[in-house]
């Protein structure tokens, strides 16, 4: 009883970090596409209309973090995090259990990583929030830090949880090679 | 003899000349102060060049404790500490580092809103660096005066750009130092704000020849601080020695930056630059035409409960007692 | 501990983590705060540093040249580009004994100059050339090995994900990363062709292959239809970055747009496809990114446990040659390449050797071509060599074991090792390009 309510419980949330976390993703995605889109205006806007998007460098700056902090959950998600596993692949043909227990060990270590970078984030963010603290030239343009800060809590504490249900689900089948998805049309 | 540690910290390298005279003068001249008593000992570590902040990183790594002192470049931290775009935010007053540093230092001891703001960062203010001489305009054509200015592309970096409010069509194009080269070698720009020492490390003779002589002032960028635990860890001795040494680099500092103008003038001109001085009337113009940035800083501050206002009078006066009038009176609306 | 102590230490429990199967950012991670926590007895100082290097690693105005570049490379191999490229060089090289081997690496260093990762590179010459070769009764590993070797062009010949990774590190220009990685690229390219030819001519039976019949010379037109669009490609990234007109940022940028333009012109992109080379951008990038941040976190400790100097009082004390150092970073390489990716191998020794060589007057840009060269080797060896595995699994056939492809790139790990050695002899090869 108590363990199939357990392991619902873990199902369920299971299902609701994933759909954040491709949620997420999406929106990291079109943050991409915005990349692209801003640099080439200012491109054109200086080279053809003699009229420089001056906050170009600050927005690049907010994509950067915007990009990687909300796709990491995703990566997480899908084992992407980059990682050496010859060794787990190996020992895992001749002692299974044992491979799982260490990808469990080395899922844990990962959640407690993610989970000091939530909590040495989280001050800053209140900070930043109070403070209403931004980068870039007055005058010129300015971009507020609470954002950046948000959104790389979130994104650690969603990797935090992601990792922990690892750890408490079975182990995912082991893989040698993660096949990109990088096709030609041939 | 007790040891102390100090870990310095810069994102710069140490060939820059902030801290390369912080090796050379500031770290020796504390170690003679403190030799003549030979209670204590300095053990310097230093680590420069992003080794263990970037440029940008040291305010807060001083802040953290990841160095006791730093090398902060305040221009990146507009937000942090607005009080310290003193400088930048009157421009046309003095092309003189030294004067322009004493000035500085002298209103973050006798006034308390630049010191309040390092403190807020967990870090006690030592002494204002003033790495640059003065802004001048570069151009690719001939310049004679800020008229020429007009319907062209600037390139500039922070406060500077603001002053090209004051000239008709004008368009700032942001870049790094690194990059005014080939900006403007290849035209995306048809001139570029920046100090004579940098015209001449960058080799701008080669691809805009014609300075004007503008003087849009020299600003003060650098500030050396201390982390606030550290500082309270301190004997009284070695506060001395820091305090005392940090007035006599902040002069050191500017004198050298005086010295290199003064040569990097003489270079661009061998290497095939011509300089035009800018008539007193036309600076004028120029300064009239631009919005009264100085009195926006200042009612910021004076809005956040800090005597921004009195700040800027004081610290006009002070340059004006040391023979600098600006061509506009940035106190008068 | 000294310094020097504790930088020993914590490179072997990162290589034991990593080995072990950490993942690398967390190994890099997980060991610098430790390291610091013990060193200083300060757990708030340890947290200090995470709070400072994440976040401030990724806020890099330059850094928006990875998720550019790679998205650019993705539309490019969806738009067909590096199989055009392909089909003319094979045309041209038709004769020769070992001519598609040839064509393959021609074809890669052409391609490599519009995408950033060997990755696209193995996986798109592996669908091409592979079969050809196949075809025409040339040796699978031979087969294999050439597309593995040639698709290490990818990443060095600009624009590269691994300059800009080192360009980061090292505090370099981009630009100036990319310009001087031209020339060991091309290089390097014709020592592949060179060394083709050479075991056409004394191994046969490791080449195999018969000279190709039905191969036609393609009509100028077709030639023109062909690689137009990536010439096009590389005269606006390189052009635009060489000029000064573009930042490598910007080039990124107005590259992607352009290879977006071929591709539906093309009418190659769907909406599907486009959707899944952004997506694939967005998780090579946090990858990446977050790789970097950890590394930072890692150099930064390193920084902190004073190394750099100790070692920089190291040098000026002991007699240690510019030869040794050279070795030493070299076998360190190497050994690395064994189980880490490129770009983690340029994370964990740049930081270790930069006060070690920047003291002794030498270039950075030089340095930083021959650390992505020696750490590019590490693509061609087992057991992880990433190259290999992606060949292997795009292929997907059984008569081709993963064992073959390492063998088969074997002969090109070699000649690698041998331009790097080059490379470090003559700085002047990557240099003389920016003076
Ligand atoms: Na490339
Ligand atoms: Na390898």
């Amino acid at each position: 009883m108590v363990v199939s309510a357990f392991r619902k419980l873990v199902m369920g949330l299971s299902k609701a970090t994933n759909s954040v976390a491709i949620g997420a993703n999406a929106a990291g995605t079109l943050v991409v596409l915005g990349l692209v889109g801003i640099v080439n205006f200012d491109v054109v806007a200086r080279g053809v209309f003699n009229a420089p998007f001056l906050g170009a460098v600050e927005v690049v700056q907010f994509s950067m973090v915007l990009i990687v902090f909300l796709q990491l959950p995703d990566v997480v998600r899908v084992n992407r995090l980059t990682r050496s596993d010859g060794f787990l692949v190996v020992i895992g043909v001749k002692y299974p259990r044992f491979a799982a227990s260490l990808r469990h060990v080395i899922d844990s270590i990962s959640a407690v990583f993610m989970a000091l970078i939530s909590i040495a984030i989280w001050p800053e963010f209140v900070e930043m929030l109070e403070t209403r603290d931004y980068f870039g030239v007055p005058g010129v343009f300015t971009a507020p830090w609470w954002p950046i800060k948000l959104v790389i809590f979130l994104s650690a504490t969603l990797c935090t949880l992601i990792f922990l249900l690892k750890v408490v689900r079975p182990a995912d089948k082991p893989e040698l090679v993660r096949v990109p998805e990088h096709e030609d049309k041939t | 003899t007790e040891t102390i540690k100090a870990v310095v910290i810069d994102g710069y390298p140490a060939r820059a000349l902030w801290v390369k005279e912080f090796s050379n003068f500031f770290i020796p001249e504390v170690d003679k102060k403190l030799a003549e008593t030979g209670n204590f000992k300095m053990d310097w570590q230093e680590s420069y060049g992003g080794s263990i902040v970037k440029p940008k990183g040291v305010l807060e790594g001083v802040k953290l404790g990841l160095g006791d002192i730093g090398i902060v470049t305040t221009i990146f931290h507009s937000s942090k500490l607005p009080s310290q775009a003193i400088s930048a935010v009157t421009p046309f007053v003095a092309a003189d580092s030294v004067a322009v540093a004493k000035a500085v230092d002298e209103i973050a001891k006798e006034f308390p809103t630049m010191q309040k703001e390092f403190a807020k960062q967990n870090q006690v203010y030592l002494a204002t660096g003033v790495v640059l001489d003065t802004y001048q305009v570069f151009s690719k054509d001939p310049i004679t005066s800020s008229k020429d200015i007009e319907g062209s592309k600037v390139a500039g970096a922070g406060m500077n750009l603001r002053y090209l409010e004051g000239i008709n069509g004008a368009a700032g194009v942001r870049g790094g130092l690194t990059d005014f080269y080939n900006m403007l070698d290849t035209g995306l720009v048809d001139k570029a704000m920046l100090w004579p020492e940098a015209a001449k490390t960058f080799k701008i003779a080669e691809v805009a020849p014609h300075m004007l002589a503008v003087d849009l002032g020299a600003v003060n960028s650098k500030t050396i601080t201390v982390n606030a635990d550290y500082w309270k860890s301190l004997p009284d001795e070695v506060k001395t020695a820091l305090q005392d040494v940090a007035l006599m680099y902040r002069d050191h500092v500017a004198g050298i930056a005086m010295e290199r103008a003064a040569a990097s003038r003489d270079a661009y001109v061998a290497a095939g630059g011509t300089i035009t001085e800018a008539s007193a009337e036309d600076r004028a113009a120029w300064a009239a035409a631009m919005p009264n940035i100085a009195m926006e800083w200042s009612a910021n501050l004076d809005g956040k409960g800090e005597p921004g206002t009195d700040m800027l009078k004081a610290y006009l006066a002070k340059l004006e007692a040391a023979g600098y009038t600006g061509v506009r009176d940035w106190t008068a609306e | 501990m000294s310094p020097v102590e504790i930088g020993m230490a914590s490179v072997a429990a990162i290589v034991f983590l990593i080995y072990m199967g950490v993942y690398i950012p967390v190994a890099l991670g997980v060991v610098s705060f430790v390291s610091i926590w013990l060193m200083r007895d300060n757990f708030d100082l340890a947290m200090n540093l995470l709070k400072i290097a994440v976040g401030d690693s990724v806020m890099e105005y330059t850094f928006a040249t990875v998720p550019l570049f790679t998205f650019m490379g993705l539309v490019v191999s969806k738009a067909g580009l590096g199989s055009d490229i392909y089909d003319v060089m094979s045309s041209g090289f038709r004769r020769v004994k070992g001519g598609i081997g040839m064509a393959t690496v021609g074809a890669n260093a052409v391609f490599a100059a519009v995408t950033g990762s060997s990755i696209a590179s193995a996986s798109v010459f592996s669908k091409v050339s592979v079969p050809q070769m196949l075809r025409y009764d040339y040796n699978p590993r031979f087969a294999v090995g050439v597309v593995a070797g040639s698709s290490v062009l990818g990443m060095i010949i600009p624009p590269s994900a691994m300059l800009i990774i080192y360009s980061f590190v090292a505090e370099q220009s981009v630009g100036e990363m990319f310009l001087a990685g031209i020339v060991p690229g091309l290089m390097l390219a014709v020592a592949y062709v060179a060394a083709i030819w050479f075991m056409g001519r004394f191994f046969p039976k490791f080449v195999g292959g018969r000279p190709a019949s039905d191969y036609e010379f393609l009509p100028w037109s077709e030639i023109a239809s062909k690689t137009l669009p990536t010439l096009g490609l590389i005269f606006v990234v390189l052009g635009g970055i060489y000029t000064g007109w573009l930042t490598p940022v910007e080039a990124g940028a107005t590259g992607s747009l352009v290879a977006l333009l071929i591709a539906l012109a093309r009418r190659t992109m769907t909406l599907k496809t486009f959707w899944e080379a952004l997506l694939e951008t967005g998780h090579i990038t946090a990858s990446i990114l977050f790789l970097i941040t950890a590394a930072s976190i890692y150099s930064r400790m390193l920084g902190l446990a004073g190394l750099p100097n100790e070692l920089g009082d190291l040098l000026a004390g002991s007699n240690a040659s510019f030869f040794m150092i050279m070795v030493i970073y070299v076998v360190m390489m190497l050994f690395l390449g064994t189980l880490l990716d490129t770009a983690s191998i340029i994370l964990i020794v740049v930081p270790l050797f930069l006060p070690l060589v920047e003291p002794m007057g030498l270039s950075l840009v030089w340095f930083g071509i021959i650390t992505v060269v020696g750490a590019e080797i590490g693509l061609l060896t087992p057991p992880l060599g990433i190259s290999c595995f992606v060949i292997k699994a795009t292929l997907n056939d059984d008569r081709i074991s993963l064992k073959d492809v390492f063998l088969g790139a074997l002969p090109f790990a070699g000649v690698m090792l041998v331009v790097l050695i080059l490379l470090i002899r003559f700085p002047a090869l990557s240099l003389a390009i920016l003076n």
